[in-house]
């Protein structure tokens, strides 16, 4: 249990990335703004592809959301799932 | 006058919880390198559409931006609140995205805040206003902010792509938020929901209703999805249809989930002026049945508030004085990160994470940083 909890922790204040502030991020971001220097110019859509093979947490451009757009869904009309969330819902609840 | 140090950031993204803590913990900041490999680069019109609206509940706030709109420089000013202010919020995101940021920022204000927002009140990517009406406001509450000076009221509804519609906001000034133990989930009791059609059919919002009733049948009878038409003129300028969902806990928790569904650009279905190759757009049943799947899962993650408001759960929870708040989430979701990260950056806050392996949840434990209503201050 204390092993997950240091894992949380790092995973959200020791990766790479972590620090939001330019310092540290710098020696992930350098290697990709150095690229850019050879190629001023992108093709539109070369460029989009290119976003969105790199992993949210490093981009430093991603999209300012707070909702989470590719939320995946199950299919609810299968009853055993239904069973399985049943007791989040108040006793008697159920119809 | 002293030399300003700024906090430096690099690129757009999380722009406006970089403004807004830095505006509450009044520390300037710079960003460079906004979608400097974009074309075009720079900042949107949608952000600078942000920015002059903290210039307009600011005193003496300072932003600069160079010319290929590529670096900031902001230097916050004092939060002044005021009453009937106006803000066009454009047409690039929807009222929510400036809510999230423009509530917070109310609440720290000298006077309390009202303002008319015009713009799209209901889009796929951001919380609708009806999100903020019946589940956001009802986080705030939990942090001691008075349910009297919460208010949302929404006058005409605006889809995208052109908008048009138009809302009445007003956030009261709050000297502090109240820390707080918030870790039971409870158990669904109700479900409430308002459907909402612009320039469609009203039939739309019954087929929606009709679709999402079915799915929690089979769970509470306490389900009830009130029906918002529009039609001219308070229907906006495009079509759409959608539907907010919140589920009330016996605890008080409550969990929302939104779909929205907007027509493709009035510019590119004129191309197809003869009118048979329409759009494939998802119909109202399964829009309801979605609407119900998602807060369904949400439901099924537990935590005391849903994945979208998960950053606003850890932001209050710092901002609150130096007591000890303690909250359960289901899975932390990207945004939720970002903030935990940013909110360590300007406020000096560290979580504490303890898992918990039963219910698959997370409990955080934090300190508040003891930031007082700054503006309240000066006098």
């Amino acid at each position: 249990m204390s092993k997950q909890t240091t894992n949380l922790a790092q995973l959200v204040y020791s990766h790479p990335a972590s620090n939001s502030m330019i310092n540290v991020q710098d020696a992930q971001g350098s290697s990709d703004s150095e690229d850019s220097d050879g190629e001023l110019f992108y093709v539109k859509g070369e460029r989009k592809k290119k976003l969105s093979e790199k992993p949210g947490y490093d981009d430093i451009d991603a999209d300012d959301c707070s909702k989470l757009l590719n939320a995946q869904f199950k299919d609810w009309s299968n009853e055993d799932l239904i069973r399985s969330i049943r007791k989040r819902f108040r006793a008697g609840g159920g119809a | 006058m002293e030399k300003t140090s700024y906090m430096r950031f690099k690129g757009s993204r999380h722009f406006r919880q970089r403004l807004l803590l830095s505006t509450l913990s009044h520390r300037a900041i710079i960003v460079e390198e906004i979608r400097s490999n974009e074309t075009p680069p720079g900042l949107r019109s949608y952000e600078i559409s942000l920015l002059r609206l903290i210039e307009k509940i600011s005193d003496d706030c300072k932003v600069e931006i160079n010319e290929t709109g590529t670096k900031l420089k902001y230097k916050p000013g004092v939060l002044m609140g005021g009453r009937n202010l106006v803000h066009d919020c454009g047409l690039g995101r929807s009222i929510g995205y400036f809510l999230e940021p423009l509530v917070v920022l109310g609440l720290r204000g000298k006077k309390p805040l009202s303002i008319r927002l015009k713009g799209i009140t209901n889009d796929p990517k951001d919380p609708s206003v009806d999100t903020y009406r019946h589940t956001t406001f009802h986080i705030l509450e939990r942090f001691g902010v008075p349910k009297e000076g919460l208010q949302l009221k929404i006058e005409s509804r605006g889809s995208p792509p052109l908008g048009g519609g138009e809302i009445l906001l007003g956030v009261p000034s709050l000297p502090s938020f109240s820390a707080i133990t918030w870790i039971d989930e409870g158990r669904v009791k109700r479900i409430r929901g308002v459907t909402f059609t612009t320039k469609v059919s009203a039939d739309f919002d019954h087929r929606m209703m009709y679709a999402t009733r079915g799915v929690f049948n089979r769970l509470l009878p306490d389900v009830r999805i009130e029906k918002d038409h529009r039609s001219e003129p308070n229907a906006g300028r495009s079509k759409g249809y959608g539907l907010s969902l919140v589920a009330e806990t016996d605890s008080g928790c409550f969990i929302s989930a939104d779909v929205v569904i907007c027509y493709p650009k009035v510019d590119e279905m004129e191309t197809f002026d003869d009118s048979e190759e329409k759009p494939q757009l998802l119909p109202p049943e399964d829009v309801g049945i979605q609407a119900a799947s998602i807060l369904l899962g949400e439901i099924e993650q537990g935590g005391v508030v849903d994945s979208t408001h998960q950053g606003l759960l850890f932001l209050l929870c710092a901002l609150c004085p130096e007591d000890f708040s303690k909250v359960r989430v289901g899975k932390l979701t990207p945004y939720g990160i970002e903030t935990l990260r940013h909110v360590r950056d300007f406020l000096g806050v560290t979580f504490i994470f303890e898992p918990d392996p039963a219910t698959n949840t997370i409990i955080l434990k934090c300190r508040g940083s003891g930031l007082p209503n700054l503006s309240r201050r000066i006098s």
